[in-house]
């Protein structure tokens, strides 16, 4: 959990956890230790020794929200890589503690809406039992290092980014330097060159490859963020040696934290602070700090890159038969399995192998939304299926990494069953939302019934696969849960003297390509905003040319003729 | 205190509303001075006695177990029911639009 972590030299649990770092016994009595801690502060806020100002601080700290209807539960789920034994675990809490449901959101995190501060202790014993908890999913510390749903799978793949999303998870946990800082502070992390991650839209950015002698090297973004001033992030170095990842990360934060706009919470964040100093002046001042540490107590030693690794379970592949066949002749037999494997499956490293993934997006359905059962089923599937490990996306999907080609139709059809088969990965139903006006207490409108009105209406598939991709994203307000900005279409929910209303942004992309939309116009209500997408849809179809995705005709075109569609339709 | 919150007109009337320390769960205000899971059983008063009730109250949220206490403007409603006159404040007192299982009413 600290950086002593790494230096322990002790031996690694028998049976290791694919594709996440198997805990031992200092991590699990870390945990035991905190939760006794929480323990102690929940029972004198009851007892009223503690004040309301001075409790909300501790239940912050281990991810206690108190909403609109009820406290909310924030687990962390580290780089996006969960174990079966994980997912049961959550589903319990689910069960046990909540209403049935967990949600995913876009930071790899699984929020539970209907806690109570009661029964929060016995929640975070059910997560240390798994290994997992909730700290650091508040607050003005590094939170949850986000990482590729495909990582340690994808074909595309340079490097796994895992291992080292888990040493910055270690330096970062609990770092006492780093825990109050200005304002909150959010990594991603990626090995592929085609970002996943959206890298660019982070505090910290980073893209990892092959460098010399076989070692990594990073491109490092900084200062990119969304809410209230969107900014893409700069790139500050691209070839950051592995050996000092830490040094120059701690370097950025040092700079960040001594600079960082403490007076003012909306120009508190590094984007600010980048834009304040300038690009080259922020990276002379860090390179200024990072020339004056002491480089060498955080050098990242190859031996100590390979001992994290060793304490990874790798899948062991099999060989690959006839599995690319089977699954020919399966997509042959079955339009709608054809269907599916077109839009939600991801080319794999592995011969034989593929990833899929879970669309979390039924035809008018909450987005991220999985109840008790159906994350069972998702643990069950990675155990039969995919070496029981699964991972959760920031477009609030699920994935199971690993699959046998020969394999994939029998968990498709286990999937749809469920309702958990639904062929629409990129495309328009695939809509990310924050929970909006209808839990968050910060919000201004709905998200979600907005969402689910445009994925009823689009329901059918022909007419999505006609559209093509065309990523829509919706928050309830400024802070940009939704991740609106980052969308082909973004959705914003604002507040017109108390009554909610909606602004349509255009452009943006949370890729290689990163933009910020713009925003089209005024704000209207919520039918008409669906109407309005409708009609921009409509408009799309009628002007791309050939193979033209959404955001590429809107990008050639221009705002003005899709402004009119919006605000003087025909 | 959010703005959206404290959205009152001088002539208006308002319930008094919180959240229960325990459980979280949005509770609403009613005459007998007992707290409701239902705003329908609560009773307004008109925002001209909101404040001082409120500072009274706001000083007891311990012994009361309760957390942000606050007062939202309602409204008559068609069917003879009170409603807020926020979006914010009618899902909090309706629930979830999005699971209407879990409504309170
Ligand atoms: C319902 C409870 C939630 C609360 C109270 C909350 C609170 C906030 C706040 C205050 C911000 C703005 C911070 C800033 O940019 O300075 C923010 C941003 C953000 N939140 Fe949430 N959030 C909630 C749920 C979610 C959910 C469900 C997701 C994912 C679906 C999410 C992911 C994010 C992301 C990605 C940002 C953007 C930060 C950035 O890049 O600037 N949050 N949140
Ligand atoms: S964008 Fe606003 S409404 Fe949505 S979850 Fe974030 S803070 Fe809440």
């Amino acid at each position: 959990m600290s950086t002593e972590t790494m230096t322990r030299a002790e031996a690694a649990p028998a049976v290791l956890p694919v594709g996440r770092y198997g805990y031992d016994q200092v991590d699990r009595t870390f945990l035991r230790e905190r939760i006794e801690q929480f323990r102690d502060q929940v029972n004198r806020r009851i007892a009223g020794d503690l004040t309301e100002e001075e409790f909300k601080p501790l239940r912050l700290m281990n991810g206690l929200y108190l909403q609109l209807h009820a406290y909310m539960l924030r687990v962390a789920v580290p780089y996006g890589t969960l174990g079966s034994k994980q997912v049961r675990a959550l589903a319990r809490i689910a069960r046990e503690f909540d209403k049935g449901y967990g949600h995913f959101t876009t930071r790899q995190n699984i929020q539970f809406n209907w806690i109570k501060l009661e029964d929060t202790v016995a929640a975070l014993e059910v997560l240390a039992e798994a290994d997992m908890h909730a700290i650091q999913t508040s607050g003005n510390c590094i939170r949850n290092i986000t990482s590729d749903e495909f990582a340690g799978a994808a074909k595309d793949e340079l490097l796994d980014p895992r291992v080292h999303a888990e040493i910055l998870r270690q330096w970062s946990t609990l770092h006492p330097e780093f825990t109050f800082l200005p304002r909150k502070f959010k990594f991603a992390i990626s090995g592929s060159p085609h970002d996943r991650v959206v890298a660019r839209f982070h505090d910290i950015g980073l893209i990892a490859r092959p460098g010399p002698h076989g070692r990594p090297v990073f491109e490092v973004f900084v200062g990119g963020g969304l809410g209230r001033t969107p900014l893409v992030g700069v790139s500050l170095r691209d070839d950051l040696p592995e050996e000092d990842l830490l040094a120059y990360m701690e370097a950025i934060l040092r700079v960040y934290n001594a600079h960082g706009r403490r007076d003012n919470i909306y120009k508190a964040r590094i984007k600010i602070l980048v834009q304040a100093l300038g690009t080259d002046e922020f990276r002379r001042q860090v390179e200024e700090e990072f020339a004056a540490m002491d480089r060498a107590r955080y050098r990242i030693e190859p031996a100590l890159v390979e001992a994290i690794k060793a304490r990874f379970g790798a899948p062991d592949f099999a060989p690959e038969g006839n599995a690319a066949a089977v699954l020919a002749e399966d997509r042959r037999r079955d339009v709608r399995f054809d269907a599916w494997v077109r839009t939600n499956t991801h080319e794999h490293k592995a011969p034989g192998y593929i990833s899929l993934v879970v669309s979390l997006k039924p035809a008018g359905g909450i987005p991220g939304d999985a109840t008790a059962e159906q994350l069972d089923l998702l643990a069950d599937l990675a155990d039969e299926f995919s070496f029981g490990e699964l991972r959760v996306t920031h477009l609030q999907n699920v994935v199971l990494g690993h699959v046998r080609q020969d394999q994939l139709h029998t968990v498709w059809q286990r999937l749809s069953q469920a309702g958990l088969g639904t062929a629409n990965v990129n495309f328009i139903t695939d809509i990310v939302a924050c929970p909006g006006l209808d839990y968050c207490a910060l919000a201004n409108a709905r998200s979600i019934p907005i969402a689910q009105k445009l994925s009823s209406r689009f329901a059918d598939l022909e007419l999505q696969r006609e559209i093509g991709d065309l990523r829509i994203n919706i928050s309830g307000c400024i802070n940009a849960c939704g991740h609106h900005h980052a969308a082909h279409l973004g959705i914003l929910g604002v507040d017109k003297r108390g009554q909610e209303a909606f602004q349509i942004t255009l452009g943006g992309s949370g890729e290689e390509d990163a933009s910020i939309g713009q925003i089209l116009g005024p704000a209207m209500a919520e039918d008409e905003t669906v109407d309005a997408v409708a009609r921009l849809i409509d408009l799309y179809l009628v002007r791309r040319e050939n193979g033209e995705r959404f955001l590429d005709t809107y990008r050639r075109v221009g705002t003005a003729a899709f402004k009119d569609v919006v605000y003087a339709p025909a | 205190m959010d703005i959206r919150s404290n959205r009152r007109d001088a002539d208006g009337q308002s319930v008094i509303t919180a959240n229960r320390l325990l459980d979280g769960i949005t509770v609403w205000r009613a005459a007998d001075g007992s707290w409701k899971e239902r705003i329908t059983e609560s009773t307004p008063v008109s925002n001209t006695e909101v404040e001082g009730l409120l500072s009274s109250l706001q000083g007891k949220a311990q012994e009361l177990g309760l957390v942000g206490i606050y007062g939202v403007q309602v409204q008559d409603s068609p069917d003879g029911r009170i409603v807020p006159v926020t979006s914010r404040e009618r899902i909090r007192a309706f629930g979830p639009s999005v699971h209407p299982e879990f409504s309170p009413l």
